[in-house]
C-alpha cells in the first residue's frame, strides 16, 4: 500500500463528510469542499498509475466547476 | 491481511452512504447538483480501485457521460427556476481576462496536440473554451461542427485501415488520435460558447 493510496483515501474520506455536512451550508462552500475529494481521487489515480484518466479528469473537473460557477452566479442573481 | 483493493472497496462504500444520506436529507436542488458531482467522484473511485488499462478505458467515457450530464441538469434546473440571463452582461469581469486569453489558450492548445488522443483533445478544448468565454464568439458554432464532421469521418477512415490493411496499424493510430482529438476539442469548445446569447 503506498502512502499516495492512503492519503488519497483520507482525503476522499474526509472531503465526503465535508462536502455532505458543509459547515455554513450554501453553495459556494460546498463547491469548494468538493474539490477535497476531487483531489483524493487524483492521489489515488497517481497511485495506480493511471496518467490518462487522471489528466482527462484534471481537465473535466474545470470544466464542471466552469458550468456549477455559472449556475450559481445566475441563481444569486450576480449577472 | 486486508489487501489494498479491498480497503479502498470499504472506504469507497463507507463514501457511498455518506453520500446518499446527505442527497436523501438535502430539499435545494441546487445542492443535489452539487451533491450528484460528489457521487460521480464515488463512483470513479470504484472504477479507479481496479487498477489496469481498464480503469483507464472505463474512466475516460465516464468523464465525457458527468459532463454532459451536469450541462443537461444545469439547463434544466434554470429553465425550471425560470432564470433568464440579463443581456450586456459578461461572464466574469476580471481584468486578467482581457490580457492572458492568447497566452493560456496557445499553452494549453500547444499541450493537448502534443498530447493527441482524447486527454489532448480534452486538454486543448479547455484552452478553447478560455478563450471564448474570455474574447466572446460569435460564429463559430458553423466552422467547429464541419470540423467535428470531418474528423468523425477521419476516425471511422482509421477504423477502416484497422480491419482492411493490419499491416498499417501504425498510420492509423495516428489518424485515429488525431481525428479524436479535433472531435473531443471541438465538442469541449461548445461549452465556451454557452456564455454567448442570452438563449443558450
Amino acid at each position: 500500500m503506498t502512502p499516495e493510496f492512503i492519503i488519497g483515501l483520507g482525503l476522499i474520506l474526509l472531503g465526503t463528510v465535508s462536502v455532505a455536512w458543509a459547515s455554513p451550508k450554501d453553495y459556494l462552500t460546498r463547491l469548494i469542499n468538493l474539490e477535497i475529494p476531487a483531489f483524493g481521487l487524483l492521489l489515488v489515480m497517481l497511485s495506480f498509475d493511471e496518467m490518462l484518466a487522471l489528466l482527462t479528469f484534471i481537465a473535466v473537473s474545470t470544466v464542471s466547476t466552469f458550468i456549477f460557477v455559472r449556475v450559481i452566479g445566475k441563481r444569486e442573481g450576480v449577472n | 491481511m486486508i489487501s489494498i483493493y479491498q480497503s479502498g472497496l470499504i472506504a469507497a462504500f463507507i463514501c457511498i452512504i455518506i453520500a446518499f444520506i446527505s442527497l436523501y436529507q438535502e430539499t435545494d436542488d441546487l445542492h443535489r447538483l452539487i451533491l450528484t458531482d460528489l457521487t460521480e467522484i464515488m463512483a470513479l473511485l470504484l472504477i479507479a480501485l481496479i487498477a489496469t488499462d481498464l480503469a483507464e478505458a472505463l474512466i475516460l467515457p465516464g468523464l465525457v457521460v458527468m459532463i454532459a450530464e451536469l450541462m443537461a441538469l444545469a439547463e434544466i434546473y434554470l429553465v425550471k427556476e425560470g432564470i433568464q440571463r440579463k443581456k450586456n452582461s459578461s461572464a466574469l469581469d476580471i481584468e486578467v481576462m482581457q490580457t492572458a486569453p492568447p497566452i493560456l489558450a496557445g499553452i494549453l492548445v500547444l499541450y493537448g496536440i502534443i498530447l493527441s488522443g482524447f486527454s489532448g483533445g480534452a486538454v486543448a478544448g479547455l484552452g478553447i473554451i478560455f478563450y471564448s468565454v474570455c474574447k466572446g464568439s460569435d460564429e463559430l458554432f458553423a466552422q467547429i461542427e464541419t470540423a467535428s464532421g470531418y474528423a468523425w469521418v477521419a476516425w471511422i477512415a482509421a477504423f477502416f485501415i484497422f480491419l482492411l490493411l493490419p499491416g498499417q496499424w501504425f498510420f492509423a493510430v495516428m489518424i485515429a488520435g488525431g481525428a479524436i482529438l479535433i472531435k473531443v476539442m471541438a465538442k469541449f469548445s461548445l461549452i465556451g460558447t454557452m456564455g454567448g446569447d442570452p438563449g443558450v
